[in-house]
């Protein structure tokens, strides 16, 4: 049966479709069976992170509509071929979703795949829960900034009570703390929110720290998840990610300012 | 300093209150032939307040108290939500005005007639049931961190926390709050009317606390914030105090 891992942060914008393509590129990358599925219906963008967005011909609506099969849907990744996509309805509406439809596809795919990975939606409505409610493991994305910081609390509370595993009683959701758009310099200059302040609020076990990355923009633009980017930070810091994710024990890296030497300031670098 | 010989406490008594809806002497003895009547060993030297907001200045007040000695009962003193004007008139005729628990204390007049008794510090007028101590309450204990968005409301009991209460959250209880973390959003104890309720945290970090309907926003909270603290209520003020 397939592990189902949620991506997901209340707020907006942080990274959670970045850290999907990401963290599923990776798992695929380590030989992995790797399912992601978009749940933003009416504003998809993994497809586009994915560099599939030519290839869509059938979305998870159609699915649950009948009017396409899985294997119809899913879009097969040109660089591992472990890897799938799942793409969201761009036309259509998400009250097309519902508990049980949901849970017929996921117990589908959980014949075939290791991972099911949902990128969740902004917010704390329907797109959202419907991500979130069959969850094994939760992915909470966060930036170090006040407002991100008080909406990954909010879905915290939501997944510890209008999860399935919450409604059955079941063992509780695994959650992870995912910190990115990190900047060590801002911290150190006591602009922005550190790990700790990060930890200390929110009390979750931290997964990953990713380095705020100029790579990111790159990767996006060119379709190519910024994990395959190995000569950035970012990149690195996800494949951290994937292995902490894996059951390894990392050392967390980026969590200090680079200080330039006399030579790299004088030669650029 | 010798030992003083007598203490000056402020404490709650519950008084039966006569609230007068007429001055007509006739129709007052009226009434009360008709209510001593029907207990007469219940009404027996019985201290009694007159509320006399519905009466105008021009009442005879030595005439009620003469009155209500003459049917036994003990006569303390006016009471009633009444101008200054009645107020002071009452003092001079050299009779207690007895303040209720919502009445603003009245200024002591510097000038007061020597007839007049001091008048005692903070003596209340209940005429409502004390409401149970909460002491008698057992505790409702939440182990885990209460996120931002969730709400958690210990009927009749005291509520104890395992965990931090997030900023946005809201814990309340009849009795008290204890919060095993750092409280950062809102704490609401005495919800159901206890002035004795308190709230202890490891972090004081919140953005209200409130003790039976008075509140503290987070600028109140200066002296004590970020330390383990006790929040209380004295006297109608919130005070708090350091745990350690």
């Amino acid at each position: 049966m397939a592990r189902i891992i949620v991506v997901t942060s209340g707020k907006g914008g942080v990274g959670k479709t970045t850290s999907s393509a990401a963290i599923g590129l990776g798992l695929a990358l380590k030989g992995h069976k790797v399912v992601l599925i978009d749940f933003d219906i009416g504003l998809r963008n993994l497809d586009l992170i994915m560099g599939c967005e030519r290839r869509v011909v059938y979305d998870f609506v159609n699915v649950i509509n009948g009017e396409a099969t899985l294997n119809q849907a899913l879009i097969k990744d040109k660089r591992v071929s472990s890897l799938s996509i799942l793409p969201a309805s761009q036309t259509r509406d998400k009250d097309a979703l519902n508990k049980e439809n949901v849970g017929k596809v996921l117990e589908e795919l959980g014949k075939t795949y290791d991972y099911i990975i949902c990128d969740s939606p902004a917010g704390i409505e329907a797109g959202a829960m419907m991500a979130l409610y069959y969850a094994d493991e939760a992915i909470v994305t966060t930036n170090p900034e006040v407002s991100s910081v008080r909406d990954s609390d909010r879905i915290l509370g939501m997944l510890a009570s209008r999860s399935r595993r919450a409604e059955q009683g079941l063992e509780p959701i695994k959650e992870h703390l995912l910190l990115t758009r990190y900047s060590p310099k801002r911290v150190e200059e006591g602009e922005m929110l550190s790990v700790e302040d990060v930890k200390d609020i929110l009390s979750i076990p931290l997964l990953g720290v990713i380095p705020e990355s100029q790579a990111v923009l790159k990767a996006s633009n060119a379709g190519e998840p910024v994990i395959l980017d190995t000569e950035s930070d970012a990149g690195k810091a996800y494949q951290d990610v994937v292995d902490r994710l894996l059951g390894e024990t990392v050392e967390f890296r980026f969590l200090t300012a680079e200080k330039k030497g006399i030579f790299s300031r004088m030669f650029g670098g | 300093m010798a030992d003083a010989s007598i203490e000056f406490k402020g404490t709650s008594f519950t008084l039966s209150v006569i609230h007068l809806k007429t001055s007509v002497l006739a129709d007052i003895r009226a009434d009360l032939v008709k209510k001593v009547a029907q207990a007469p060993d219940f009404f027996y030297l019985v201290p009694v307040v007159v509320n006399i907001e519905k009466i105008a200045l021009d009442l005879d007040y030595q005439a009620i108290k003469t009155l209500l000695t003459e049917f036994n009962f003990t006569f303390v003193g006016f009471t009633g939500s009444i101008s200054k004007e009645q107020r002071n008139l009452v003092r001079e005729l050299g009779f207690s005005f007895v303040n209720t628990a919502k009445a603003k204390v009245v200024e002591k007049t510097a000038t007061a007639a020597p007839a007049t008794v001091e008048q005692p510090p903070e003596e209340q007028v209940e005429n409502t049931v004390t409401p149970v101590a909460s002491q008698l309450y057992t505790d409702k204990i939440h182990r885990g961190q209460i996120r931002s968005g969730q709400q958690v409301y210990a009927k009749e009991q005291n509520l104890v926390i395992i965990g931090s209460v997030s900023a946005g959250a809201e814990v309340i209880a009849d009795g008290n709050i204890h919060v095993y973390g750092a409280l950062r959003g809102r704490a609401i104890a005495g919800a159901k009317g206890h002035h004795k309720a308190q709230i202890y945290c490891q972090s004081l970090e919140a953005e209200l606390v409130s003790i039976n309907g008075n509140y503290w926003l987070s600028e109140s909270m200066e002296k004590d914030w970020g330390s383990p603290a006790y929040i209380q209520l004295t006297d109608s003020e919130l005070t708090s105090s350091k745990l350690i």
